[in-house]
């Protein structure tokens, strides 16, 4: 996939490349608003990051130019603000998706990952990983031809996971994703646990490879 | 005491000694006056009856009269000194005794010295006395009266922009965009009072305003520095196989990074809140909320195996749907995150109220302390900003929050407006 990046701050920018950049991945970025617009009036890009904050310019304004000419690239946009009628001002001209600074790397590339799924299978609803084939519009996921029976949770878990595949995870952001960022958990987070040994036993009982492990007892990687 | 009733009542007071201090006097004078009146009536008589020795040298025939009566008797000797007494006197139809001014002089008739006794009844100069007093007792009451009315009509009236104003005092709110109200009073001092009050207080709101934009603006500066942090947490992660020592510092700094992001959105949220903000009032089900939420939060209660029962019954409200769900959002979470394992949570929804009961770690905490900022249990690893929020979010929507402890339940009451 081919992604934009824009974002003034350099370190968060630096860490998104970084987290995104892997075999089949073009990851550009951007750090102030002329040289966005120059990237996004040559280039098209699958999915778009967009900082509304930007030197010389509004990134909403960004928004505004993508959508006058018709591009289809998918659009997410990254706030400081996390004020509603920007929220709902960005969703209303077209953007995706809105996420709030600050955000976990593995949350915003599960949010790119589904817009991605969202503009390029068209009509298709079926993601495979391996034997693990998962069907997004009927929530149902089969491993071969073994149907799993997973909860509404262990089904956003297990789309989480493949979205960060080869990505650690950390139990702090996979807890926000699965129960929002206003639910205060930091005294517990052994119900993560008891989640995460019952997909992983659904999934190895329906003759799927373990690709669920844990790393170093702060998070986990699902990877092969 | 009212300042009214202070001054009517030094005021009474001081009248009341300064009048009966006069009446006194007027008294006094009067009484002089009219015994100085009887005086020369009875030297009159003396001397009529000397000028009767003089002429016909004996003593005069005594008379019979209504309000004077002579009496001669022989000196026998005896020096009589001349002069006025107060005696009695007693009427001769009535045969009562009267009080009375009398004359003793003495007198040479012939070879005989007679002693004088002329006496002449008081009682009209009393019944004059009595008249005039009553007039002034009349005219005194009178003058007290109509003091006392006057002064509670002009005081009050006088009184009034001071009343005002400590009304305007009392209704004035820091949060509040509106400037205290000048009351127009031509009393100079209420004027000052006023002007000093309505400057006094547009410095407060102005530190007010200040120290909120501060707080906004250094939370907003915050986020960007915590977003890089994440990032490069969550970077770090990917980097290598770590040891048991450093996993560890690695999911400290985590939790202490996401705590801080807590802390940060809920400081930004209460200024928006505080602020009124936001704005995207709606006709929202309160009972769908609630079970939105408890489906959202039924792994965690259930890792904890505690018991939830609710009874909801349909109630709509017209509020902001993510204000409402950040308000029960923090009422739940603390009912579940403070609970004990195989604890209680009871959910009742009607009409007038939602009550939330859950037991708990803690004893009864201080109701007024737990809504205040970052007020929490020592072992709470919350931001303490959660109740303020709520508490704020309710008081914006005109609901009302409460704690009681009713053991072992710790009770979260949310009264609607009728």
């Amino acid at each position: 996939m081919k992604l934009l990046i824009i974002e003034d701050e350099q370190g968060l920018r630096e860490s998104m490349q970084e987290y995104f950049t892997e075999a089949g991945n073009i990851c550009e970025s951007a750090a102030d608003y002329a040289s966005a617009m120059v990237k996004v009036n040559m280039y098209r890009y699958d999915c778009i990051l967009l900082d509304i904050n930007l030197p010389g310019g509004n990134g909403i304004s960004i928004l505004k130019d993508l959508k006058a000419k018709g591009h289809s690239d998918g659009i997410l946009i990254i706030s400081a603000k996390n004020s509603l009628d920007d929220r709902l001002e960005g969703l209303d001209l077209g953007a995706d998706d809105y996420l709030v600074k600050p955000f976990h790397l593995s949350e915003l590339r599960a949010r790119v990952a589904a817009i991605i799924r969202r503009k390029s299978y068209n009509g298709n609803n079926i993601m495979t990983f391996n034997e693990i084939e998962i069907d997004l519009q009927a929530k149902t996921v089969d491993v071969g031809n073994t149907s799993v029976k997973l909860t509404r949770k262990e089904f956003a878990l297990l789309l989480y996971f493949i979205a960060n595949k080869g990505k650690v995870v950390s139990k702090n952001a996979i807890a926000e994703h699965l129960w929002g960022d206003e639910f205060d958990m930091a005294d517990n987070f052994d119900f993560i646990y008891s989640h995460i040994k019952n997909l992983r036993k659904k999934l190895v009982e329906a003759g799927s490879n373990d690709y669920i492990h844990a790393a170093y007892g702060m998070g986990y990687k699902f990877a092969e | 005491m009212r300042l009214l009733t202070k001054y009517n009542r030094i005021n009474l007071i001081t009248t009341v000694i300064v009048m009966l201090f006069t009446g006194i006097i007027y008294y006094q004078a009067v009484s002089i006056i009219l015994t100085n009146q009887v005086d020369k009536d009875l030297l009159v008589e003396e001397n009529e009856i000397f000028e009767h020795v003089r002429i016909n040298h004996n003593l005069p025939e005594v008379y019979k009269s209504d309000d004077q009566q002579i009496s001669f008797s022989p000196a026998n000797g005896q020096t009589i000194t001349r002069r006025f007494i107060d005696t009695t006197y007693i009427d001769q139809k009535e045969k009562e005794p009267e009080s009375g001014r009398g004359l003793i002089s003495s007198v040479k008739a012939g070879n005989n010295n007679y002693q004088i006794l002329v006496v002449e009844s008081k009682v009209e100069t009393e019944y004059l006395i009595r008249i005039i007093f009553s007039i002034t007792i009349a005219v005194i009451l009178l003058l007290v009266i109509s003091l006392f009315v006057i002064n509670r009509l002009t005081i009050n009236r006088l009184w009034k922009p001071f009343y005002l104003i400590l009304n305007n005092l009392r209704t004035f709110n820091i949060a509040d965009k509106k400037s205290i109200l000048v009351v127009s009073s031509n009393t100079s001092e209420f004027n000052e009072l006023n002007s000093a009050i309505a400057t006094m207080s547009a410095k407060a709101k102005n530190d007010y305003q200040d120290l909120k934009a501060f707080t906004e603006n250094a939370s907003h500066e915050l986020l960007t520095p915590i977003a890089v942090i994440n990032s490069k947490l969550d970077t770090l992660l990917q980097t290598d196989i770590f040891n048991e020592q450093q996993s560890k510092l690695l999911g400290d700094l985590y939790e202490s990074v996401s705590r801080l992001t807590r802390l940060n959105r809920s400081m930004l949220l209460l200024v928006k809140i505080e602020n009124n903000l936001i704005n995207d009032d709606q006709n929202v089900n309160v009972k769908e909320v609630i079970e939105q939420l408890l489906a959202q939060f039924s792994e965690i209660y259930a890792d904890k195996n505690i018991k939830v029962t609710i009874n909801l019954s349909d109630k709509h409200l017209h509020i902001s749907k993510s204000l409402l769900e950040i308000l029960l959002n923090n009422l739940l979470s603390n009912a579940i995150r403070h609970n004990v394992d195989y604890g209680y949570i009871d959910i009742y929804l009607n009409a007038h109220k939602l009550v939330i009961k859950n037991t708990g770690k803690n004893l009864a905490l201080d109701s007024n302390d737990i809504f205040k900022r970052f007020n929490k249990s020592s072992h709470s690893e919350g931001t303490g900003l959660g109740l303020t929020i709520s508490r704020q979010i309710c008081d914006n929507n005109g609901l009302s929050l409460n704690y009681q402890y009713d053991d072992p339940y710790h009770i979260m009451t949310i009264s609607f407006k009728d």
